[in-house]
C-alpha cells in the first residue's frame, strides 16, 4: 500500500502528463467532483461516472500494474459494502416477487461502490501524472491563499518523508524482533504510541524549527515556479467542468 | 566585546524549563568575522543547544549578538539574513522535494531570478560534490547525499555566520575530507558542532569545549580535548 502511493507519484505517461501541472490538479478535482455528483441509480450517471474515470486514467496513462493494484485496493475497500445487502433487504420493502426489496437494498452499497472506485481511480490517475516536484509547482499556480499552499505543500513532503521514517522504524523492529512480515505489522502497530509517536512529534518539532529559520512561511511560495496558462491547459479544465456541469445536470434531473 | 565579532555570547544561560537545572550556564565567547571554531563536547553537553540559541530558536537569558544585531524573536528576519545553519539531521530541513529546488529556496526568497537561482543553487551542489543530484527527488538520496544538499541551501546565500550541527555525521572519509576542505576555503565564521575532532582539526584554529553547559576550555589546542576525553593516541 504504502510503496503503491510512492511509486505512483509521476509514473503516468500519458497525454494529460504533458498539460501544466495546475491544470493536471483542477481538471482531477472537477472530474472527481463530476464522479460524485453523477448519480449511480440511472444509466446517463453511470455511464458517465465509468466514462470519467476511464477517460482520466487513460489520459494520465496509468501504468497497467498500479491499474491492477487499484482495482485490488478498490475492491478490498468497497466490496464489502455488498455483505451488508441481505441486512438491508430484511429492511426494505419487497415486491410481489421479492425483487423489488432486493435491488433497493443493492441501491446503497452499489452507489458507495461505484463512486467509491471512481473515486479512487480519478485521484490515483491524477497523482500518476504528478511527479512530486509538479504536485508542489501546481499547488503554487492554483488561486489558493498562500497559507494553504504552503500547509499542503509541506503536508505531502512531510508524509512522504513520515513514510520513509515508518519504514526504519518497522527495519528496526522486523531486525530486533526477528519476527515475520505479519508479527512485524503487528509489532510495529504496538509502538505507535511509544516509538513512532514520539519520533514524529521529535522531527516535527525540528521541522518547524528548520522552516522558521529558512523563513518558509513568510516566503510567497510561488516564486519557486510560476507557469504561463495555455490553450490546452484551459481546454482540458473548461472540458472537466462541462462533464461537471453534465453530472449535476444529471443529478438534478433524477431528484426531480 | 570584539567590534569585529559576527557571533558574541555574554552570559547565557539556557533553560527548556523555567526554574530547571540549565542545559547552558553562563555561556560567553565572540567569534570573530571569517573565524572558525569547532563546538565540541560529548553528548548532552549543550553543544545543538548553543547553536539553537543562537539563532533564536531556544530562549536564553543574558545576551547573544549576530552580526550586532541582538537574538530576539522579532529580529528573526534580520538573523535569517546573517546565518546559515545545518541540522544534525538534514531531512530536517529540507523543505522541498527536488534538491535543487530546495538549494534555492534562500534565493528565491530574496529576490533572485529562479534561472539564476537554480544556476547558482546547482553550482553549489555541485562544489560539494553532489551536482548529479541537482534534479533528484531528495528524500531518495542517501545519507551524505541529504547533508550536502541541506549545507549548499545554508551555503548558497553567503551568509557571514555558519553554524553547523555535526556536519560530518554519515560522511564516509572522502566525504568528510572533502567536505572539511570546501569549509576550510569559506570566508564565513562558522561554529561548527562536532564529535569529530580529526574533522574539525582540518579547518577550525580554535575549540570551545563544552562540558556540562559550560565552557571548559577555549583555545587553539585540539589535544586538551582529546586529553578530557581519554581518546589520545
Amino acid at each position: 500500500m504504502r510503496a503503491l502511493w510512492h511509486d505512483s507519484w509521476g509514473s503516468g505517461r500519458g497525454p494529460a502528463v504533458r498539460l501544466a501541472p495546475e491544470a493536471r490538479i483542477a481538471a482531477g478535482a472537477a472530474l472527481f467532483a463530476a464522479s460524485l455528483a453523477a448519480p449511480a441509480g440511472t444509466g446517463r450517471g453511470i455511464a458517465l461516472i465509468a466514462f470519467v474515470a476511464t477517460a482520466w486514467t487513460a489520459a494520465c496513462g496509468m501504468p497497467l500494474r498500479a491499474v491492477k493494484s487499484f482495482a485490488l485496493l478498490g475492491a478490498a475497500m468497497f466490496l464489502p459494502y455488498f455483505l451488508l445487502v441481505p441486512l438491508l433487504t430484511g429492511a426494505g420493502t419487497p415486491g410481489p416477487s421479492g425483487q423489488g426489496g432486493f435491488l433497493s437494498a443493492l441501491a446503497a452499497p452499489w452507489d458507495v461502490v461505484l463512486h467509491g472506485f471512481a473515486g479512487l481511480f480519478l485521484t490515483a490517475a491524477t497523482v500518476t501524472s504528478l511527479s512530486a516536484s509538479d504536485f508542489r509547482r501546481g499547488v503554487l499556480a492554483l488561486p489558493l491563499p498562500r497559507l494553504v499552499t504552503g500547509v499542503v505543500i509541506q503536508i505531502v513532503h512531510q508524509t512522504a518523508v513520515l513514510f520513509a521514517e515508518t519504514g526504519s522504524v518497522a527495519a528496526a523492529i522486523a531486525v530486533r524482533s526477528g519476527s515475520g512480515r505479519a508479527g512485524t505489522v503487528l509489532r510495529v502497530l504496538a509502538s505507535v504510541p511509544r516509538v513512532w509517536l514520539p519520533r514524529i512529534i521529535h522531527r516535527a518539532d525540528r521541522v518547524s524549527a528548520a522552516m522558521e529559520l529558512r523563513g518558509y512561511a513568510e516566503t510567497d511560495l510561488r516564486v519557486m515556479g510560476p507557469t504561463k496558462p495555455r490553450a490546452a491547459d484551459a481546454a482540458a479544465i473548461g472540458a472537466a467542468v462541462g462533464l461537471l456541469a453534465l453530472a449535476a445536470a444529471i443529478r438534478w434531473d433524477w431528484i426531480r | 566585546m570584539s567590534v569585529a565579532a559576527v557571533l558574541a555570547f555574554d552570559r547565557v544561560t539556557v533553560r527548556y524549563e523555567p526554574g530547571s537545572r540549565p542545559v547552558l550556564e553562563g555561556v560567553s565567547f565572540t567569534l570573530d568575522r571569517g573565524e572558525r571554531a569547532a563546538l565540541v563536547g560529548l553528548n548532552g553537553s549543550g553543544k545543538t543547544t548553543l547553536l539553537m540559541a543562537a539563532v533564536g530558536l531556544a530562549g536564553h537569558e543574558g545576551l547573544i549578538l549576530v552580526d550586532g544585531i541582538p537574538v530576539r524573536r522579532r529580529t528573526a528576519g534580520q538573523l535569517r539574513q546573517k546565518t546559515g545553519f545545518l541540522f544534525n539531521v538534514p531531512e530536517d530541513q529540507i523543505l522541498f522535494p527536488i534538491a535543487r529546488e530546495d538549494a534555492a529556496f534562500g534565493l528565491l526568497r530574496r529576490g533572485v531570478e529562479r534561472t539564476e537561482a537554480y544556476r547558482r543553487a546547482e553550482s553549489m551542489l555541485a562544489e560539494l560534490g553532489v551536482g548529479e543530484v541537482a534534479g533528484q527527488p531528495a528524500l531518495h538520496l542517501s545519507h551524505g547525499q541529504k547533508q550536502r544538499v541541506a549545507l549548499a541551501g545554508a551555503l548558497v546565500t553567503g551568509p557571514p555566520l555558519l553554524l553547523l550541527d555535526e556536519p560530518s555525521a554519515g560522511l564516509d572519509p572522502p566525504g568528510r575530507l572533502s567536505l572539511a576542505r570546501l569549509l576550510g576555503r569559506l570566508d564565513a565564521a562558522m561554529l561548527v558542532a562536532t564529535h569529530d575532532l580529526d574533522f574539525a582539526a582540518r579547518f577550525c584554529r580554535r575549540f570551545i569545549v563544552l562540558a556540562e553547559g559550560r565552557i571548559s576550555y577555549d583555545g587553539p589546542d585540539a589535544s586538551v580535548v582529546s586529553q578530557a576525553w581519554g581518546t589520545e593516541a
